[in-house]
Formats: C-alpha cells, sequence, structure tokens
C-alpha cells in the first residue's frame, strides 16, 4: 500500500530526494571553500528543522525543546569524545536524546496548545540548567574543550543524519502512522475514536525526532571546539527551526528546506552587510509570513503554480478556439 | 531561627513583588486578549532603556519618568493589537490556533524591538543606583527601590481586580473576554476593547521597566530573561487570571527565597523544575480557570 | 475564504518597513566610523623583486592593504563586552597606525594601511568558528583579531593553529591557558590572567592586615577558577575564610547571600562575578547596609558605566584589572584621550588596553619579520621585545606577563592601582568609606 502510492502520487519527490542528496555529496568539491564552511550551518539547520517538522508538522504541536534534546547530543559528544569514536556517539548522542523525548513525551501526554509548548520551554530550560549546576556543583569545572574533527568528516556525517531525515521523514509522511499524525493534528479525538493509539504515535514520533537532533549535536560538537551549558543549550537552537519551517511551509516535506535556506543565506548576507539589522529582518520575516503566508513559502509556490497552470489552461484554449474559427473561415 | 524565618519570608514576599510586577502586563495581556506575548520582556526593557535616557539626559527621576514612559508604551501595544493581532484574530479558525500565530508572531515583535533598542541604545552595560536606601522591616534591611515595587505591584493588581469588577469598561472588557458574541451583541466594541487591554498589559510593562532600571543594569540583550520569568510567574499563578499572578509571584518569591537560604546555587534550577511541575500537575495553575486537560 | 481587506495592516507593515529604514540609517553613520577608511598613503610602485625575495611572481602580488578579520559579538549577549573593551580599541588602532602611515612591510619595502574586516558572530560559537574558518581560508585577509569572549577565543584556538596564523586574544581568561600553554602554539593571550590577580589579591589582603574573608562566586568558568586559586592561597597566607557561597547566573536577588556574608562580619567581601551580578551585589549591599572594610568584585568593576552608575558610592570598591591612563608606560594618556575623542566614551581599566596592545604587537612582530607571512610573523611574537601602553614586555609560553596592574580601586573617579607588587598609582584606602546617605 505504501510504496504503490508513492509511486503514484509522488514521482518528482521519487528523483529529487536523491538527487539531491547526490549533489549535497559532490558540492564541497565543486563550491568556493567559503561555501563549503556555510554548508555546515545549511546542513545543521536543515536537519533541526526536518526533525521538528517531523513531529510538529502534523501534530500542530508545537515543540520548543529541540535546544534541549540537540544540547544533550552535544554534551554526550563532549564528555565521551575522548574515549569513543565519533560514529558511536553519534549514536549514543541520539540515543539519550531519544530516551530523554520518551520521558517528556510521556509527561506531556494530557498538555496541549500553548501548555505544551510552554511545557517543551520550560523542559529546554530545567535541563540547561541543571546541567550547568551539575557541571559546576559536582565537576568542578564548566567549560569542556572537544577536539575537532575535520571539515570534511563532519559534513559527511551530517549529510548522512540529514538522509535519513529525509528520507525517514518522507516514508513517514506516505504511511499510516503519518496519516494518523495528520488525523491527530486535526482532531485529536475523533483519531483516538478512529482507534489511533495517540500516546503511542506521538511519543514514539516525538522520539524519533528527537533522535536526529542528538545525533546532530554529538557531530556539531567538534565543530563548536569548546562547549559550555549556553552555549550547547541555547535556545535560539528551539527558535530558529521553527522560524525557517513556518516560513518554508509545513505541508510539504521541502517546505522546511525552503526555509532554511532562505534564512541562512539571509543571515550570512546580513551579517557581513547589514550586522545591525539582522534580527529586525528576521523578526518582520517571521510577523510577515505569520499573518500574510500561513502556508509558508510553499504555499506561495503553490499559488503561483495553479495561477500558471490556469493562465497556460486559458492560453491552450484561446488557440484551440482561434483554430477552430480560421478553420471555419476557411470552409 | 525565627530570624531567618522571618528573612526568607520577607525576602521572598519583595523578590515575589518584583517578580509579580514583571509578570502583571503580561497576565493582563493573556488573560483577556489571549496573546502570550513573549516580547512583553523587550517592553519591559524598552521602558528601562527611556527611563535611564530621560534620566541622564533630562534628569527626570526614574518614578516619574513613569508618567511618560507607561502611556508612551500604551500607545505602542494598542496600535500593534488594533493592527497585527486583530488580524489574528479574525483569520485563526480557533483559540488554539490563534495562540499559536499570535506566540510566533510575537516572538517576531522580540526580534524586531531588541534591534530596535540596539540601534537607538547600542549593547552597552549602563545604570544607575536609584532608591539604594535601606529599609527596615522587622530588623531586617531591605531596598527602598524593591519594596517601592512590590507596593507597586500589589497596588496594580488590586486596582485592576477593582477596576475589571466594577466599572463599565472593566465589565466590558471582560465581555468581551469571556462571551464575545454576546459582548458585540450588546454593543461593546470588542476590536477596540482588547486593543485596550493590550495597550494596557504594554503601559504596565512601561510601569516594570521604569522601577527595575532602579535594581539592575540595563542591556538591551536581557529582556528574553524578563519574559520568561512573567511566563513561568502567570503559569504559576494561572494563565488569565491577574490577581493569579500577584499570588504565583509572591509563591515563587517564597520558594527561591527558600532556595537561596538553603543552597542558592540551585535557584535557577529550582525557578524552571516549579515551572515544569506546575505545567505536569496543575496546568491551570492555582487561580488559573479550568482548561481541557485531556 | 475571501480575503477582505486588511487596512491597519499594510499601514503597520510601513511603520515597521520605516523602523528598518530608520535603524538601517542609524546604523549606517555608526558603521561608517568603524569602517576606519585608511589613509591612502600612496603605496609605492609595486616593489621589484627584492635580494632574497622566494619567488620572482612576487612582483605582481604587492597588496595594497593588510586586511583583518574580526569575528565578533555585533548582536545578542557578548556585544556588551564586546562593544565596551574591545571593538573601541581594535578600531582606535587602526586609525592611529594608519595616520601614522601603516605598519612598513620589508618585503614589500613600503608601508601598508590596515582595514578591518568585522563580520557579527551572533554571539553563536557555530557561526564564530565558520566565520574564522572563512576568514582563514579567504586569501585577502592576513590575520585574525579573535572574537570576545574566553568560550569563543578557545572555540577558534585548534583552527588558527591548524592554520598556522597567530591570534591574540585580549578578553580572555583560563587555568588552561597558565597550565596548559604548548596546547595552542599560535594563541596568544594579552590580557592578564586570573593566577596573577589571585597572588595580587592575596598580597594586598597581607598588607592591608584583612584576617578574615567572605567570598561568592558565580557558576561560570571564570568564578570558578579563581575561587579555586584563592582558597589555598588564602589558607597559605593566614587568612581565614569565614563564608562562601556560589550563586548561578542570572540571579535577580543577592540579598540574602550578601546578609549571609553580613553576618559573618568579615574584614574583605571578595566576589569573583560577572558585570551583571557585579552591579547587582553592588546595589543590594547597599540596600541592607553590608559595608565591610574591604569590598571587592570582578569583571566590571573597572567599567566606567559602573563608577557612573554609582557615583560616590564607588569611591574605595576594589576590583580586578587593572590599567589607566596615569600608568607609567608609553602612551597610556595618549591612547586614553583618543579613545574618548573618538568614541566618546572612555577606555575601561581592564581589557580595553590590551584589545589596543593587540594592534600595537602584531605592528611591531610584522615588522621585525618583514613580511606578512603568518608563520614568520608568529615567530617574531615568540622573540620579539614589544612596546606598548601595557609596558614592554616579551610573550612567555604565548601569554604577557606584564600587565600594569593586577588589583584597582576607584579613587576619586580614577581606578588606581593598588596591588602591593606592581607600581602603585595610589596608596589604597582602608577600610572603605561608609555608603553615602541617599
Amino acid at each position: 500500500m505504501l510504496i504503490s502510492t508513492i509511486l503514484r502520487e509522488e514521482k518528482p519527490a521519487l528523483v529529487a530526494i536523491p538527487v539531491s542528496i547526490v549533489a549535497l555529496a559532490f558540492a564541497p568539491s565543486v563550491v568556493p571553500e567559503s561555501i563549503g564552511i556555510s554548508l555546515i550551518t545549511v546542513l545543521m539547520f536543515a536537519i533541526l528543522a526536518l526533525s521538528w517538522t517531523m513531529f510538529s508538522g502534523p501534530t500542530g504541536f508545537v515543540s520548543l525543546a529541540t535546544a534541549g534534546l540537540f544540547g544533550v547530543g552535544v554534551y554526550v559528544s563532549a564528555i565521551l569524545r575522548d574515549f569513543l569514536p565519533i560514529e558511536v556517539l553519534i549514536l549514543i548522542g541520539g540515543a539519550v536524546a531519544s530516551l530523554l523525548a520518551l520521558a517528556i513525551g510521556m509527561l506531556t501526554l494530557r498538555l496541549k496548545g500553548v501548555y505544551f509548548i510552554l511545557f517543551t520551554f520550560g523542559v529546554a530550560s530545567l535541563i540547561r540548567s541543571s546541567v550547568a549546576w551539575w557541571e559546576t556543583n559536582v565537576n568542578g569545572t564548566v567549560g569542556r574543550h572537544v577536539s575537532g574533527a575535520s571539515n570534511e568528516v563532519i559534513y559527511l556525517l551530517l549529510l548522512i543524519i540529514f538522509a535519513v531525515a529525509l528520507v525517514g521523514g518522507f516514508l513517514l509522511r506516505h504511511s499510516s502512522p503519518g496519516l494518523a499524525l495528520q488525523a491527530i493534528g486535526e482532531n485529536q479525538e475523533a483519531a483516538e475514536h478512529i482507534g489511533v493509539n495517540i500516546t503511542k504515535l506521538k511519543v514514539l514520533t516525538f522520539a524519533a525526532s528527537s533522535a536526529l537532533m542528538g545525533m546532530t549535536g554529538a557531530v556539531m560538537a567538534t565543530r563548536f571546539r569548546y562547549v559550555d551549558p549556553s552555549i550547547a543549550f541555547n535556545p535560539l537552537f528551539s527558535f530558529l527551526p521553527v522560524v525557517m519551517a513556518i516560513l518554508g511551509g509545513l505541508s510539504r516535506l521541502y517546505g522546511p528546506l525552503i526555509g532554511v535556506t532562505i534564512l541562512v543565506v539571509l543571515q550570512e548576507f546580513l551579517i557581513r552587510e547589514y550586522p545591525y539589522v539582522y534580527l529586525l529582518i528576521f523578526g518582520l520575516t517571521l510577523v510577515a509570513v505569520v499573518l500574510w503566508l500561513p502556508g509558508g513559502l510553499v504555499e506561495l509556490t503553490q499559488r503561483l503554480y495553479i495561477r500558471l497552470k490556469i493562465q497556460w489552461i486559458k492560453m491552450r484554449m484561446r488557440i484551440t478556439r482561434f483554430r477552430r474559427i480560421r478553420q471555419a473561415d476557411r470552409r | 531561627m525565627m530570624e531567618s524565618v522571618i528573612d526568607v519570608v520577607l525576602s521572598g514576599l519583595i523578590l515575589g513583588g518584583l517578580y509579580a510586577l514583571i509578570a502583571v502586563g503580561l497576565s493582563l495581556q493573556y488573560g483577556v486578549g489571549r496573546v502570550l506575548n513573549v516580547s512583553h520582556g523587550e517592553f519591559i526593557m524598552l521602558a528601562a532603556l527611556a527611563t535611564f535616557s530621560l534620566y541622564t539626559v533630562a534628569g527626570i527621576h526614574p518614578l516619574l519618568a513613569v508618567a511618560v514612559v507607561a502611556p508612551l508604551l500604551f500607545v505602542i501595544g494598542f496600535a500593534l493589537d488594533r493592527t497585527i493581532f486583530n488580524d489574528l484574530r479574525r483569520t485563526s479558525i480557533d483559540q488554539d490556533h490563534f495562540e499559536g500565530r499570535s506566540l510566533l508572531v510575537s516572538f517576531g515583535l522580540l526580534f524586531v524591538i531588541q534591534n530596535v533598542m540596539l540601534s537607538f541604545w547600542g549593547a552597552g552595560l549602563r545604570g544607575y543606583s536609584i532608591l539604594n536606601t535601606p529599609v527596615t522591616i522587622l530588623g531586617h534591611r531591605y531596598g527602598l527601590n524593591r519594596v517601592i515595587a512590590l507596593v507597586v505591584a500589589v497596588t496594580a493588581s488590586v486596582a485592576f481586580y477593582l477596576f475589571i469588577r466594577h466599572t463599565r469598561l472593566g465589565k466590558a472588557i471582560r465581555a468581551a473576554a469571556e462571551r464575545p458574541d454576546m459582548a458585540e451583541a450588546l454593543g461593546v466594541n470588542r476590536r477596540r476593547v482588547l486593543a485596550i487591554c493590550f495597550g494596557l498589559g504594554a503601559g504596565l510593562a512601561g510601569l516594570a521597566g521604569a522601577l527595575y532600571s532602579m535594581m539592575f543594569d540595563i542591556q538591551a540583550s536581557r529582556g528574553i530573561e524578563l519574559t520568561v520569568i512573567a511566563i513561568v510567574v502567570v503559569v504559576v499563578g494561572g494563565l488569565g487570571s491577574i490577581t493569579g499572578s500577584l499570588i504565583g509571584g509572591f509563591l515563587l518569591g517564597l520558594v527561591i527565597a527558600l532556595v537561596n537560604f538553603i543552597e542558592p546555587s540551585l535557584s535557577l534550577v529550582a525557578f524552571y523544575l516549579i515551572f515544569v511541575l506546575v505545567l505536569l500537575i496543575r496546568p491551570s495553575g492555582i487561580l488559573g480557570r479550568q482548561i481541557h486537560a485531556d | 475564504m475571501t480575503r477582505t481587506k486588511l487596512r491597519p495592516t499594510p499601514i503597520l507593515a510601513m511603520v515597521l518597513v520605516l523602523a528598518l529604514l530608520l535603524t538601517a540609517c542609524v546604523e549606517a553613520d555608526s558603521a561608517d566610523t568603524t569602517e576606519a577608511a585608511p589613509d591612502t598613503t600612496e603605496a609605492e610602485s609595486p616593489a621589484t623583486t627584492q635580494a632574497g625575495a622566494p619567488d620572482t611572481t612576487e612582483a605582481m602580488d604587492v597588496p595594497t592593504e593588510i586586511v583583518i578579520g574580526n569575528p565578533i559579538a555585533l548582536s545578542g549577549p557578548n556585544n556588551a563586552g564586546a562593544s565596551l573593551s574591545q571593538i573601541p580599541s581594535y578600531d582606535l588602532w587602526v586609525e592611529d597606525v594608519n595616520a601614522a602611515g601603516g605598519i612598513y612591510v620589508e618585503e614589500y619595502a613600503t608601508s601598508l594601511p590596515v582595514r578591518i574586516e568585522r563580520v557579527d558572530d551572533t554571539s553563536d560559537v557555530g557561526t564564530a568558528v565558520q566565520l574564522t574558518q572563512q576568514m582563514l581560508a579567504d586569501e585577502n585577509i592576513d590575520f585574525i583579531f579573535p572574537p570576545w569572549g574566553t568560550a569563543f577565543n578557545f572555540a577558534i584556538a585548534q583552527d588558527i593553529t591548524d592554520a598556522q596564523t597567530p591570534v591574540m586574544g585580549c578578553t580572555v581568561g583560563s587555568r588552561e591557558l597558565v597550565e596548559n600553554p604548548g596546547q595552542y602554539p599560535y594563541f596568544y593571550a594579552l590580557l592578564n590572567q586570573y593566577v596573577d590577580q589571585g597572588a595580587a589579591l592575596v598580597e594586598l589582603l597581607q598588607d592591608l592586615g584583612v584576617t578574615t574573608v567572605a567570598i561568592i562566586h558565580h557558576d561560570d568558568l571564570f568564578g570558578i577558577d579563581f575561587n579555586d586559586y584563592m582558597v589555598p592561597a588564602l589558607e597559605d597566607a593566614g587568612i581565614e575564610i569565614v563564608f562562601q557561597e556560589t550563586y548561578p547566573l542570572g540571579t535577580e536577588d543577592l540579598s540574602q547571600t550578601l546578609r549571609g556574608a553580613q553576618d559573618a562580619d568579615p574584614d574583605a567581601f571578595l566576589a569573583f562575578s560577572y558585570p551583571d551580578e557585579t552591579f547587582l551585589m553592588t546595589g543590594q549591599a547597599i540596600e541592607i547596609g553590608f559595608n565591610p572594610d574591604l569590598f571587592m568584585a570582578s569583571v566590571g568593576v573597572a567599567f566606567p558605566p559602573y563608577r557612573d552608575a554609582f557615583g560616590p558610592a564607588a569611591e574605595g570598591i576594589v576590583g580586578t584589572g587593572a590599567w589607566n591612563p596615569n600608568v607609567d608606560t608609553p602612551d597610556a594618556q595618549g591612547f586614553f584621550d583618543r579613545h574618548v575623542e573618538m568614541h566618546g566614551v572612555e577606555p575601561d581599566r581592564w581589557a580595553s588596553a590590551a584589545c589596543y596592545a593587540t594592534g600595537q604587537v602584531l605592528q611591531q612582530a610584522i615588522e621585525a619579520a618583514g613580511t606578512l607571512d603568518p608563520v614568520a610573523v608568529k615567530e617574531a611574537m615568540d622573540t620579539t621585545e614589544f612596546t606598548t601602553i601595557l609596558g614592554a614586555f616579551q610573550f612567555e609560553n604565548q601569554l604577557n606577563p606584564v600587565y600594569p596592574g593586577q588589583i584597582g580601586q576607584w579613587q576619586n573617579g580614577e581606578f588606581e592601582i593598588v596591588s602591593p607588587t606592581d607600581a602603585r598609582t595610589a596608596e589604597p584606602i582602608y577600610p572603605k568609606p561608609a555608603w553615602p546617605e541617599g
């Protein structure tokens, strides 16, 4: 059922996904080094935005816990870096993050709307301040140096995680659990009535998306080279992916990716040319999108696409009519 | 031992007064308008910076500057609600949808206001030391500025409570918040009433900012801290209840004072822990309206 | 759903756009001053290859300027410190060096003007690392001035070492630099470290006859390191610690902690703190009437805004530092005056001087090396004796062993150096005067 649906409805995606992954794999050797370095940032946010959307997109439960889950991965890497190879660290980071997410998920079963959002924010803050306390009072130190990894390695690892996120997100959307998630998003009670196991679905999806965040954190620790609680659990890691995903649009898989690309590129541009107004532009963009383009850029492109299609059809009709008139004239 | 208890209680109440003062504006905005305004802290900082400038440039005492700053913020808040949030109300499907969207919009406003502050005042450190004189209560000394903050917080909350209960505009506000359809039918201009409320919330933020400026150093980037405090207080006290945020503020203040007495390094952890626990156990807070908890 | 005309919203949109334009204009004005337009000294015609030049193609590659990349916080929480101590000093140095004709580079037989290319790291470590890597890879950028803060300096230390480009930090302090010098051979620190300040503090306390102290510190690297040094040092000096407490960053109320210190009735109160808490504890100490004979806090005391905020109450407060325009080093007063003239504010009394000295050291190292090649410049850094507004010194283990003062005290509006083993600019005031009334 799943595969035939995909083959029928999503032909463009079936091509686009592998192509984009391959393109990204070769990109660093083709583009100027400076852009290659920025691509790491792009990939990081792309994974965070995609994994956030995996859960919060269809269900409508906006999670602000991303920073907590990402930061946990960062710390796993920071603590164990000298003892284990990076691949293992990634897996551990992902595992710890998803366990944490399971716990959070089990606790938030009854919360919805604003309360859920606030709870996830509170949990992320609690994690941050607890780690800070632990490091200070139990470990007697605060910052941790993390041996770096080469940019090539970091990029490759992120690309793999990105591929998993992309493919996973795609499969999820078109599977029954994915549809069930959307059902939850539209009307949780009704979904329950038709037999959806809400608890299991929400918690597992949340945990899976968090695993990706944790894995990303484990990799990024080697890029940060020095971590402390305010770096690893920076609230911006919670907020920015949300902004990017919403800007891009949640109804399609590529939506968050558009949002990520635009905002990262925008930031790169602004911090160089107009460093003093980059916050302003971010803020205005968010306000504008929520007010006038709630479906994000995806909605915009879809509307444009429809309009173009209509124009095309009209033109064809005119041509057909014109031809008929000419034919009639000749007789 | 008794002395310690008195000290903890008094410190807690005074700290709680500060918390309540910071939160009361947000409580109003959420309580009536259902806007969880995460840029609330930026409003407070804006007011603090403006008060600072008025003092250093024109020599106006912060307590007097309130008369300028609070109305100014009221106007800004009113305008924002009348345009942006009103728009969101009309185009949102239901309450939850609106709350989520307005949260995101206010988040955008956070960035905007912070940038404006950075542009005009720069990021540097600034502050002054005003009304720092000790006030002795039951044998212990506290800062006059903090005691004033406590008094103002209580007065503002009580005044607001009376206002809501007993004046025409107050009743209109309650109607607009609780039964919008009936309110419109009875001739209440809902849009204007909600905008007034949001503006009042901003004005209260202005009041908080002016007082805040006397106690702490002022930096454009610290608004978020204040927003977090406000949100925690409002949740603990009950989303949607003004007096609730007063009580929530006191409760938080007392708990933090107790933690400061036992193990100060844990005060921040305790703060977030209470927040999380309240959301888990009793999301409606102490005095909040019952919410659908399923 | 029909979309009805939204009339107020476009108006609001225009207002917001207006705000955008306004702030952009405000920033364009101030941005102009930070882009220190270099005095274009007429560069001599591209140098013909000199004897000993390794490559005959050099003749085509004579640069017209020296570009220094500076990823630093122009927004976010780190901007407060960066815009107080670091950025103004860097910019002043650029203006000074260009006014004098630039830096003479023997390899090109000409003086070259200097320009800083500054990019906002948004107080995010990932961005700082990314920008640093990009700047290191950029052929047009010759050197790097680091971002603000210990964490950020450490974050880029590996990259600059791999790229063999020397970098000097002026807002970085940590036990690691002292105990582990060989770790990052290309990373230098110009700021004095807490070990020197701690030692000087203990000596000052002994000198004044202090017998009991209360200590509080925050839960961050600086406070922890400082505390770890001081506790055994005080014990060795026979000074008793009668009260000790940790508080978290971001606390709103230190009054209970201060009351605890007050109850212990110490001769001296020491706080290892950051500016926000330094402000807070000073105000609250006044509120509760806690007036020990010696009141010391750390980061923040040496800032002019601190002195301005507390006015006469700042008299006698001790802090870490230290530098002031009266120290006996070349051009100290000149630096102070030019800083005020260019930026309208005074330099701080601790790190500002180190950040200005960064430029001086770089210039002298380039001149000694005779080239812009970073490896050669690094070698010059290790071997040259530098003359700066901090004094004359040579790096020891990539640390600057010379700072005009370690501990200062506000007296009459100036931060006087009072640590006993330094050249005191004034005698310490002890005991501290009472908090002023009102």
